[in-house]
């Protein structure tokens, strides 16, 4: 089959090859045939003769080396071709609806398969799974999604049965020097198994192996990524040796991993690769690495060899409830509630599939992206419909071609295989044009991604496995479009095909009818999709984080990760706000020691003892703040009073701690009680001390995102040890015209120190909506395509059946009918498929609205206004679209109408 | 199998290969000149037939043929089971004359 295939091309060669072969036989022959008395001429005609025909022969060979069909379809295509080359306004609204198909379903797709499908680049990556924690770990933690301590990954570890390996790691930003500048990097933390588990090879030296993740802090190395290598030392393979500065601790580079591997999270690239004995370099004041009771990290293993997932689950069960008891033995435990113990022991270890790793961008988008996969989807069966339509109205045009072939004698099958053939040439140029433009909108694309995206994560390139995707589905989109023709051409009757003269034919039009019916079903399902998206966009906007966030501006700061000592660290924060405050630039300016819509927190359950004492039964979103906070971002104080000096004392000293929680807060704890004087605090164990006094109640604000409506209670800042956070500043003017001054206040204070996420809150509020954009825009664009396309073929059909009723038309004009009443026929004509096709779309709405819900804002799937505002929308563009048609028909002079006959 | 077993014994072209044939089986068997090439075509396709350009007792370039491995596999097969139908055949013979 391939060596036939390669034949083809090589068939030139081929033919002449056989010419020359036959004529030495003939010639040979020839010869001795002479030898042997016979006179030239008739020695010539026995040679022939008995060789029994030369072109016959080719014809025989030829059939072996492409074998029959083969060579059929390739004739089909020649022919396919020419008759394209010699229609070219056809050919180039087929291959663009095509085009637009393909090359956004190929863009997605791109995604789909970067973010959601693609697996690691590692040894056998179907084994790798994510081990978590299912109930309570009474633990602290930080970090996001399936976090486990770095003393339990070390015990799984020796579940040697079950796991080839267990290996833990973490995210972490650094701040990364190579000597000169520093700058804020991705670091991953890992178990000195990460590599050998994974099955990852070194590019230079050597990768982490478990020696060099033993007693903490003895073993000062790193690896480096393949990147960041190459970016950082020009790939210079005397790297190994040499030294990193990790936050200002020395590392010595070790090796480079394989330029294949960039972590295992597809929206985090890591620069450098650090042991966790290391950790507390990487993490300034982290000192728990060997406590059980702190979860940072994420837990995966790779499975033995023939353990499934199930086996490996149950397996671990045993040893993990014999853990549980004896934690709760162990010095340290915390003294918890009976019925907290109770849920702690009942815990369970669960194991999922992680071929693909481990990623928080893959949690987010995995919505968005199917939603939008699916809408190109349909967008290309509506590209498909489309070329349909244009084929049989080819078709009809074609009729006698056809007929005639049939009269002469070609079977059914074989024209159906020629029209099909037409289809996929078609689809096969717009899918190699898609592919053509399928980069440009990948980066478009990556361009909507949520922020910290590295811009090494995703790639906009086009590898063998999107080709594939890109030719499957243009053989699918040709096949589809090809579909409808092929068999109204196995149906058309010989005998009327060939009475009839060229253009009268009725044959296609009830078919194009149903392929319009069934675009404008398409385009509703599309165009309601996309209205919803709009209005959570715009609910979203039109809510706003609840601050004001013009003019202002944030930056972060972390002194402990530039080298600096906790306290010298607050001096240090103290002296830049200090600075920034008494610029003539600053209208106001405060510090929060989290930053807001970043989708992250600091959050933990509180204790509140009001009446009686209540555990919060959700985590409370918690950050500390300076005392012009709230001023500098236009957040109210309901009730009570704001933070002052006062409440800003140093750790340490004695008096009264305050905070002030949120209107929502009050609402779900507190019910009508006012807050004032209620005690709080952190934690909900019973060991929690609530003495800290609610002193004010700020209006509801956004913290993580838009969307959240949570509890929050903010502390003073001053009253931890605050050597770093975000700056808040509110400057009189255009915000981004300020930059280069604040940066100017900052390096006066310490000229190497980093300032990251340097923009403005409104560019923060948009970074925090971009799935929200992302899905709007992308919809939106798609709806009008979808409806554009659809009114074409709408137009299509309706330009069509006013041809072929102009003599019928004529008819009732000469009879006395009105000219409205020709358009109207036309009219009701389209009025119908519009109405139908709402009809059959309605149900797919309602699918479409339960399958996108949990990405709507104050918008209900079904939406009666979006679904009215589309119905309108719609009818009024179909019938704006079957106008033209009806007005021409209008038009026919009953005199010329008949004269056509 | 008749054709592999010509070309194994030594390369030859396809005019060659008519003659060879032609004097094997003069009056058993008659095999028309004009299937013979489909039939090495197919045979080289199939792998067992390797061709290439050399230049023949006449002095012109012809396309010779020759046995690869898996030709020469496929004749020891073939002779493997013609033998073996021929003995077959024979027993039954033998049986009958018996």
């Amino acid at each position: 089959m391939i060596t036939q295939l390669v034949n083809w091309f090589r068939r030139k060669k081929l033919e002449s090859g056989l010419e020359r072969e036959l004529h030495y036989h003939l010639d040979r022959r020839i010869i001795d045939l002479e030898r042997s008395g016979l006179p030239t001429g008739e020695a010539r005609r026995q040679a022939l003769l008995e060789l029994g025909g030369i072109a016959q022969i080719q014809e025989e060979v030829r059939d072996i080396w492409l074998t029959r069909w083969l060579r059929d379809f390739a004739y089909d295509l020649r022919l396919s071709t020419r008759s394209f080359l010699k229609t070219p306004s056809f050919s180039i609204a087929a291959v663009l609806s095509l085009v637009l198909g393909i090359g956004a379903t190929t863009a997605i797709y791109s995604l789909v398969d970067q973010v959601l499908l693609h697996a690691l680049p590692v040894r056998q990556a179907e084994r790798i799974v994510l081990i978590d924690w299912r109930g309570d770990q009474v633990a602290n933690g930080f970090g996001s999604w399936n976090l486990m301590s770095y003393p339990i990954c070390r015990d799984l570890d020796k579940q040697k049965h079950l796991f080839e390996g267990v290996f833990c790691r973490a995210l972490t930003t650094v701040n990364l020097s190579t000597g000169d500048d520093y700058r804020p990097a991705i670091a991953e933390i890992v178990s000195g198994n990460y590599f050998p588990v994974l099955g990852v090879e070194p590019a230079v030296g050597r990768v982490l192996a478990t020696d060099d993740d033993g007693t903490p802090n003895t073993n000062p190395v790193a690896v480096l990524s393949y990147d960041f290598w190459e970016a950082q030392f020009g790939g210079a393979p005397d790297v190994v040796g040499r030294k990193v500065l990790v936050n200002r601790h020395p590392l010595t580079i070790i090796g480079v991993a394989a330029s294949t591997f960039k972590g295992i999270d597809v929206g985090q690239v890591p620069s450098i690769w650090i042991p966790a004995s290391m950790s507390e370099k990487a993490i300034p004041g982290f000192k728990d690495l060997l406590d059980r009771r702190t979860r940072w990290m994420q837990v995966l293993g790779r499975l033995n060899q023939g353990v499934t997932l199930q086996e490996a689950e149950a397996g671990l069960q045993p040893w993990f409830k014999a853990m549980l008891q004896q934690d709760t033995r162990r010095a340290g435990f915390p003294i918890i509630t009976p019925e907290r113990r109770r849920e702690f022991l009942n815990s369970s270890l669960v194991l999922t599939a992680a071929p693909q790793g481990h990623s928080a961008l893959r949690r987010r988008l995995l919505e968005p992206l199917w939603v939008l996969f699916a809408v190109t989807a349909v967008l290309l069966g509506l590209a498909c419909l489309n070329v349909s339509g244009l084929f049989l109205a080819r078709g009809s045009a074609r009729d006698r071609e056809i007929g005639t072939r049939l009269a002469l004698g070609a079977s059914r099958g074989r024209l159906g295989r020629q029209l099909l053939a037409d289809s996929l040439l078609i689809a096969l140029v717009g899918g190699l044009l898609g592919i053509a433009a399928a980069p440009i909108a990948v980066r478009t694309l990556i361009a909507f991604l949520p922020q910290g995206t590295a811009p090494t994560a995703l790639h906009a390139g086009v590898d063998s496995r999107l080709l594939l995707f890109a030719f499957a589905a243009s053989v699918a989109a040709g096949l589809l479009s090809g579909l409808a023709p092929a068999w109204q051409a196995g149906r058309r009757s010989l005998v009327s095909s060939l009475r009839e003269r060229g253009g009268t034919a009725f044959g296609g039009v009830r078919l194009r009818k149903v392929i319009v019916t069934a675009q404008i079903a398409l385009t509703l399902t599309l165009v309601v999709g996309a209205a919803l998206f709009v209005r959570t966009l715009d609910a979203l906007m039109a809510k706003g984080p609840g601050f004001t966030t013009s003019s202002l501006i944030s930056f972060g700061i972390d002194s402990l990760r530039s080298g600096y000592s906790p306290p010298e660290g607050n001096r240090l924060i103290r002296r830049i706000d200090e600075a920034i405050r008494q610029s003539p630039i600053t209208e106001a300016s405060a510090i929060a020691q989290l930053p807001l819509l970043t989708g992250g927190s600091w959050n933990d359950p509180m204790t509140i003892l009001a009446d009686k004492r209540i555990s919060t039964d959700r985590d409370v979103n918690l950050n500390s703040v300076t005392p012009g906070f709230f001023q500098t971002m236009g957040i109210r104080i309901i009730a009570g009073r704001n933070f002052d000096e006062r409440d800003a004392r140093a750790p340490g000293e004695p008096g009264q701690r305050s905070a002030i929680v949120n209107e929502a807060f009050v609402k779900r704890y507190l019910g009508g009680r006012s807050p004032l004087g209620v005690r709080i605090c952190e934690g909900s164990g019973p060991d929690a001390k609530p003495n800290t006094e609610i002193v004010g109640v700020m209006s509801n604000f956004s913290y993580r995102g838009l969307r959240e409506e949570s509890e929050q209670a903010y502390f003073p800042f001053f009253e931890g040890e605050g050597a770093g956070g975000t700056f808040y500043v509110r400057v009189r003017g255009m915000p981004e015209s300020f930059f280069p001054s604040l940066r100017a206040i900052v390096h006066g204070v310490d000229p190497a120190l980093p300032m990251t996420d340097f923009r403005t809150l409104n560019e923060q509020v948009d970074r925090s909506l971009n799935s929200e954009h992302m899905l709007a825009t992308l919809s939106g664009s798609f709806g009008t395509l979808a409806l554009l396309l659809s009114l074409v073929g709408l137009y299509g059909v309706m330009s069509f059946v006013v041809t072929q009723r102009t003599r019928e038309i004529g008819i009732r004009l000469a009879l006395g009918a009105m000219r409205w009443s020709a358009i109207w026929l036309v009219l009701r004509d389209a009025l119908t498929m519009i109405l139908s096709g709402i009809g059959i779309g309605l149900p797919f709405v309602w699918a479409l609205g339960r399958l996108v819900e949990s990405q709507l804002y104050d918008v209900k799937p079904a939406d009666p206004a979006a679904i009215a505002i589309t119905i309108v929308l719609l009818c009024l563009a179909g019938l704006a679209a079957a106008l033209i048609p009806a007005h021409r028909a209008s038009c026919v002079n009953p005199t010329d109408a008949l004269r056509v006959e | 199998m008749l054709i592999l077993q010509i070309v194994s014994l030594e390369p030859l072209h396809g005019y060659g290969i008519a003659q060879r044939v032609d004097q094997i089986s003069r009056s058993v068997v008659q095999v028309n000149q004009g299937s013979l090439y489909p039939a090495l075509h197919r045979l080289e396709l199939k792998g067992w037939l390797r061709a290439e350009w050399k230049e023949s007792e006449t002095g012109r370039e012809a396309k010779f043929y020759s046995l690869t491995a898996s030709g020469r596999k496929q004749l020891a097969a073939e002779k493997h089971s013609w033998a073996r139908l021929a003995d077959a055949v024979r027993l039954i013979f033998d049986e009958g004359a018996r």
